[in-house]
Order: C-alpha cells, then structure tokens, then sequence
C-alpha cells in the first residue's frame, strides 16, 4: 500500500513540476507582451541572421577594395572621404586630356623632375637637357605652361612647377613604377 | 599748415624716353615716350604724376610653396590715364598740342579737367596730412581706374607689395604672402602655409614646414 502512495505521490510531483514550468513559460510570455518586446520569429531569425550578416561582410569587403590597394610592393591603405561618384561629377575631361597630352614626352617628364627642386632658368633647365636645342626646350615649356604644370615668372623669366604640376608628375612616376613591378613578379 | 589737398600743375607734359616708374623682382611699370605726364604737388611739393599714354604693368602674383607655385603673372596695358604717387626720374618735356590730339584731348585744359576728376575720384575730396604722403624713398601708389568705377590700387617699396584688383589680392615682403583670389586665399607666412577655399574647405595640410625659396623681391 505504502508502495502505491509513493508511486502516486511522485507522479503528483512531476505533474506540478511540469505545470509551474509551463506557468512560468506563460507568465513570462505575457510580461513580455505587456512590455512591447514579445517577437515571434520562429526559424526567420536565422534566416534573418544570415542575410544581415552577408550585406555587412559585402559593405565591409567594399570598403576594403576602395581603400586598400594591394600591389607589387605591398598593401597600401588609401585614406580620404571622397566618393567615386563625386570624384566622377568633378571631372574636366578636356583638361585632363591636356594633361595627359602634356606628360606624353620623355623631356617633358625631365623638365618637371628638375623644376621640383625649385624654380629654374631657361639655361639652366637647358644645362640639364643638353640632348635638345633651346627652341625645342622652349616648346615643352610652352606645352607645361598650356597644361598648367608650370608657370613662368614675367619678371625674372624663371619657370616654376605649379601644385597640379607636382601632382601630375608624382602620379605619372607611380603609374609607370606599377607595371615595372608586375612585370618582375 | 599740415593739411592739404592734392593739387595739379598747370603745365602739362610729356616722357622723353621710355621709363620704368617701379621694377623690383616682382613686378614693374613701365611707360611709353611721349606719354602725358601732368604733376601732382601737396603744397609746394611734387609728389606724384597722373599719366596718359601707354603703359604696361607686369607684376608676378605668384606664391612659391613646397607643393607647388599657386597663381599667374598679371600682365596689363594701360592705355587710361592713371595716378603715380611717390618719386619719378624727371624726364619731361613740355607736351604741344599734337601729344595732345594723340590721346584724345582738344587742347590742354581738357587734359586738365580729365586729370582732375581723377584725383577727385581718388582721394575723394580728402585732405592729406604731409606725414601721411610717402617720402622719396617710401616707396610708390600706382591707381588705375577700372571698369567699375573703382580702381586697381599697386602700393610698392622695395621689398614689399600690395595689389588689388577685381577677384584678386595679393601681399607679398621678403617672409610673408597672401594670395586671394575668387576661389582660394593662399596664405604663406613663417614658412608654414594655409588654404582656405570656398565652401569653408579649410586645408591646413600645409601646417608643416613648408617655406617658400627665399626670391626677395
């Protein structure tokens, strides 16, 4: 007999045991919904996880390519704030096509390399490019100064690289230095 | 008697030669032979001269940086009557009535009336202290009239310079130079320099040592 009771008392136990969790799982359900949290998202959270998790690896990868430059020589991070987009709406195509034009010779290059160590006369940029005839010195002067490369002082006659100058020229160095590194890879 | 206003000589003349009325390494002014030069005295003195011929004003408005030369040279024909104060080497001879036709005027007096609405115009009926009026050596004020109504004012000596003129100023000595024009101001001063764009774009990228080449001027 006394074997029954035991044997009842337990499962009287587990019965209140079962039932208080399912009346805290109740309680805690409707504190939840008085407080506005309560989401049913069931197996969407997962989902839901893995989609928010790849736009952000996409954004940061994004981000990764635009300012890191892997090349020959290493990896260089890029620091700056402007978009590509305004980058694009700031362009002057004639003029960077002047630009351009005016790196397109070896001599001209030279010219610039000298003047970055500051202003120069004629005769002694001519010291330095011996190879060619003053006239012709004159002309790629002519051609740096259209281009706004340099600027000749009225004055004095000296030339001198202008800040675009200096620009155009460290960035025809690094785009020729790229492919040179390439090539030794 | 300390307080005066500009006068004009009677007698109107003309430059012997070609002469350059300031050069430094910066700039220069220069006039033609055979100009009108009509004399303008504070008192008893000579202080200046209103010119009408042809001049030509080169000034180089150029800040040298270690990124780079910011500005272009300024390169002017002045072919309007325009005042000089300040010293001038005497070269003159009287001016006879075909000088005058040249530029426009039927006879003296309206080459005088014509230089004397231009002081007017320039110092607008004020009176000069004689210790305001640069000296001899103090150097010289170039004002040419401009479009406006207004005018192109050049105040140089030897080692500094101050141009302004329509979406330009520029200020230069031997250590310091200002650049402002319709897009930017340049600012070089102590070796260390500052742009300031429109819009608020400050760039103070150039806070590092950044000297110009010691030109002098």
């Amino acid at each position: 007999m006394s074997e029954d009771i035991k044997e009842e008392m337990k499962k009287l136990r587990e019965e209140i045991a079962g039932l208080k969790k399912e009346l805290g799982e109740l309680t805690e359900n409707q504190s939840r919904r008085r407080r506005g949290i309560y989401i049913d998202v069931g197996n969407h959270v997962r989902d839901y996880m893995e989609d928010a998790m790849e736009g952000v690896a996409e954004g940061i990868s994004g981000e990764l390519r635009k300012s890191i430059f892997i090349g020959p020589r290493g990896v260089r991070i890029i620091r700056g704030t402007e978009s590509d987009e305004e980058e694009e709406k700031e362009i002057n195509f004639e003029k960077t096509a002047t630009v351009m034009s005016a790196l397109g010779h070896a001599h001209r290059i030279k010219i610039l390399k000298d003047l970055m160590t500051g202003g120069k006369y004629v005769n002694e940029l001519e010291e330095k490019l011996s190879e060619i005839t003053t006239s012709t010195l004159l002309s790629h002067l002519k051609t740096l100064e259209e281009a706004g490369l340099v600027v000749q002082e009225k004055v004095r006659g000296r030339y001198l690289i202008t800040i675009p100058g200096r620009s155009a020229y460290k960035m025809a160095v690094k785009v020729t230095r790229f492919p040179e590194g390439r090539e030794e890879e | 008697m300390n307080w005066q206003n500009y006068q004009l000589e009677k007698a109107v003349l003309k430059t012997a030669e070609n002469a350059v009325l300031w050069r430094t390494g910066k700039g220069q002014m220069e006039i033609s032979k055979g100009s009108l030069a009509i004399a303008i005295k504070l008192g008893d003195e000579k202080r200046g001269y209103i010119f009408h011929g042809n001049g030509r004003l080169i000034l180089d408005t150029i800040v040298e940086t270690r990124e780079g030369a910011i500005g272009k040279p300024v390169e002017k024909e002045i072919s309007a009557p325009f005042i000089m104060l300040g010293a001038v080497e005497e070269n003159f001879t009287a001016a006879n009535q075909e000088d005058l036709e040249k530029m426009g005027y039927e006879d003296q007096e309206a080459a005088l009336t014509n230089a004397t609405e231009l002081l007017s115009r320039f110092s607008r009926g004020r009176r000069i202290h004689e210790h305001h009026c640069c000296g001899a050596n103090d150097g010289q004020i170039f004002a040419f009239p401009s479009a406006n109504g207004k005018f192109d004012l050049l105040v140089a000596n030897d080692h500094s310079i101050v141009y302004k003129t329509e979406g330009l100023v520029f200020v230069t000595n031997r250590e310091r130079s200002v650049l402002k024009s319709s897009g930017e101001t340049v600012c070089v001063a102590n070796g260390r320099m500052v742009v300031v764009r429109r819009h608020g774009d400050f760039r103070p990228q150039n806070l590092q040592k950044n000297a110009p080449e010691r030109t002098g001027i």
